[in-house]
């Protein structure tokens, strides 16, 4: 199976969510929520877009602090969970689940306050257009985040079944040049590999995380970092 | 969909306004419908309470 079509069975969305964020994936999970939440900040009663939003772990979030969010994705199987989960944490009334094309968005210039999208830029095949299309519908703020070029990942890229595009430094420069934005924060962590944490056992993840974490905060850590955000601005 | 999502919705291939015909709702949401654009005609279906606005070259 193809990674689009794997992507959107019905019984891979069912699973998701237990599959991928148990164990050390626990630690991933909260680690990209942290810099979601660091990245937008405030966000009652602001307009947020969330791309390829799968099961809405962060859009289900950002609507219980406030957000008003609307979720896309190509996936209807992830977003009926997404739903469920809106439903549950009672936000449903400011939030909104939608099937739609990154590259074609369905909505007008400049609507949104913030538009964001995690684990989406290692599966785009056009990424310049991605990007310039989040840029076109954000009046503000732009965030995501990339696997780099030159860490651990391009070792673990050799495992996966499917394609992951990875971006060295001046890649991510130029994309954003070209889709009209400029960096303003930006943030690296990683050293080892999604893959790895999600094969070991929580009690062993911890230590490693720690250990990763002393890598990273070492003076080559943004160089040996497997994962980078990116918090840009429009121009 | 809430009806109120028409108010920031359009048409992703040229991005004029959309028009809602309803098939199915309850007190909160739309849940089976089409959207269709105003300037191209292009219709969109509205499934399961999630609008699908893949354009036509994407949609299943």
């Amino acid at each position: 199976m193809k990674g689009k079509e794997w992507y959107q069975a019905d019984e891979i969305a069912e699973e998701y969510d237990a599959k991928r964020f148990s164990k050390g994936g626990q630690l991933i999970d909260h680690r990209e929520k942290q810099a979601v939440l660091e990245a937008l900040g405030d966000v009652r009663d602001k307009r947020v877009l969330e791309i390829a939003c799968g099961t809405g772990r962060f859009t289900v979030m950002l609507a219980e602090r406030g957000a008003d969010i609307v979720g896309l994705d190509i996936s209807s199987a992830m977003m009926a969970q997404g739903r469920q989960k809106a439903r549950e944490a009672g936000v449903s009334d400011h939030i909104e689940f939608m099937r739609g094309d990154a590259a074609r968005l369905p909505f007008p210039d400049n609507h949104f306050d913030s538009v964001f999208a995690m684990r989406f830029f290692h599966l785009a095949d056009t990424p310049a257009k991605f990007l310039a299309e989040m840029a076109r519908v954000s009046r503000n703020q732009v965030f995501f985040d990339t696997f780099n070029r030159f860490s651990t990942r391009s070792v673990y890229n050799w495992l996966l079944p499917m394609g992951s595009r990875l971006y060295a430094r001046t890649e991510v420069e130029r994309l954003l040049g070209d889709a009209g934005l400029v960096l303003a924060g930006e943030d690296h962590d990683f050293v080892l590999p999604y893959g790895f944490y999600r094969e070991i056992p929580n009690g062993l993840a911890g230590q490693f995380r720690d250990l990763d974490a002393t890598l990273r905060d070492s003076a080559i850590g943004e160089k040996l970092a497997s994962v980078s955000y990116w918090d840009a601005r429009v121009r | 969909m809430k009806e109120s999502l028409m108010d920031i919705i359009c048409c992703p291939m040229d991005k004029h306004d959309l028009e809602l015909e309803v098939d199915d709702r309850n007190d909160e949401e739309v849940l089976a419908g089409t959207l269709v654009c105003t300037e191209c005609g292009e219709r969109y279906p509205i499934e399961d309470g999630i609008p699908n606005l893949l354009p036509p070259d994407m949609r299943d």
